[in-house]
């Protein structure tokens, strides 16, 4: 019997509520040491996502979270029977553990910010026509023209890059505040500003709400995006050589909330 | 079937744009197979001159930038990146590639360039 799993989680002892997850297959834990890992039994050969099945899965993971610490797991993880999951809680026990013990009653959240990146790249330009940091190159050449316009370019990228690390500070200096670990990228393209993950203790989830609150009201022209709080996808730390948990997948999660936008309001996606 | 999770903005299409654009630029790996395999290799090779030929210019930018270049450097400066340029372009052309392709993501460490 093939065993569909969900994510480890910090117990030995069974899911006392009844969850149900893909194909509606009762949910249930099996303990190894102090941990468990969370599955249900699995029949379905189709591999691919469908919104139910990544629906369930989700749904899964957050009743999970009520009572225990989740290292979530990648969707679609599935094992070979029971003997299956214990070889791999055998191979990952310690790394297991130690995840659970760091991310203990912490939940994440995700904030992306776009900026009106045109507006910001015509102020540059602006200021750099008054002369400000202007070099003198005569042109007087083909090879000289060549080399201003490049300086020029450069000087407005350069000026780009600060503007959006000062912008990213500043927001990074509220949200840190109430976050035990983060993971910020700046400009993935050049309206995303800024795309980050932080990972909060939940008794300081509303100061966290409240940070981002006062960030997106200092900055109106800015426009916002923020979910959670979700399992800790991304601040599960295992070997490189492991595929099994989500490391870095933002996308992936993202990706998941997006197909499913009709269930969470038309005001969020 | 609802979640505890929310996602919240007022721009969704804004964003899903911006996500889909920045998860368009990179591949994860370098696409060379026995079909494309000169086309994969050639990705790679300009891949990595185009990473030199663009410090080289920031180098100089900066240099022109402290100030520190002659007008004669500033001239064979212009001449050595603007001939690479052209070259780089050719090469491109001749291998129907874009710029966007030149680039490799290197996972953890970021984006090549």
């Amino acid at each position: 019997m093939k065993l569909y799993l969900y994510g480890i989680i910090d117990s030995s002892d069974q899911v006392k509520d009844s969850i149900y997850g893909l194909e509606g297959a009762c949910v249930y834990n099996i303990p190894y040491c102090d941990i468990g890992a969370v599955v249900s039994e699995f029949t379905e050969s189709v591999q691919t996502k469908t919104k139910g099945s990544v629906l369930a899965h989700e749904q899964v993971v957050e009743r999970l979270m009520e009572h225990f610490t989740v290292l979530p797991v990648r969707f679609h993880t599935v094992l070979d029977g029971r003997d299956g999951v214990l070889s791999l809680m055998q191979s990952y026990y310690k790394d297991f553990r130690d995840n659970l013990d760091r991310l203990r009653n912490k939940v994440e959240f995700g904030i992306k910010v776009i900026w009106p990146s045109d507006k910001i790249k015509e102020q540059i330009i602006n200021t750099y026509k008054e002369g400000n940091k202007k070099v003198l190159i005569s042109s007087d050449s083909p090879n000289k023209r060549f080399i201003r316009k490049k300086f020029e370019r450069y000087v407005i990228n350069e000026e780009f890059q600060k503007r959006a690390n000062k912008y990213i500070k500043v927001m990074d200096i509220f949200f840190s505040k109430f976050a035990a670990e983060k993971k910020t990228e700046k400009l993935k393209t050049e309206n995303l500003l800024m795309d980050a993950v932080y990972l909060v203790e939940k008794d300081k989830e509303r100061n966290f709400r409240e940070a981002f609150e006062h960030v997106k009201s200092a900055r109106p022209d800015f426009k916002y995006l923020f979910s959670g709080p979700w399992p800790a996808y991304n601040f599960v730390i295992l070997p490189k050589n492991s595929d099994l948990l989500k490391d870095s997948k933002q996308e992936d999660l993202f990706d998941k909330v997006v197909q499913h936008q009709e269930l969470v309001g038309a005001e969020k996606i | 079937m609802t979640l505890n999770s929310v996602v919240e903005t007022d721009f969704p299409e804004e964003f899903v744009e911006e996500m889909e654009k920045s998860q368009d630029v990179l591949p994860k790996k370098i696409d060379a197979n026995p079909e494309n395999v000169e086309k994969g290799l050639a990705k790679l090779v300009l891949t990595l001159i185009e990473l030199i030929r663009k410090l080289l210019e920031k180098q100089a930018m900066r240099r022109v930038e402290a100030g520190s270049l002659s007008e004669e450097e500033i001239e064979r400066v212009g001449e050595t990146l603007m001939k690479l340029e052209n070259k780089m372009e050719e090469l491109k052309q001749i291998f129907g590639l874009e710029d966007k392709e030149l680039n490799l993501n290197l996972g953890p460490l970021g984006d090549l360039m």
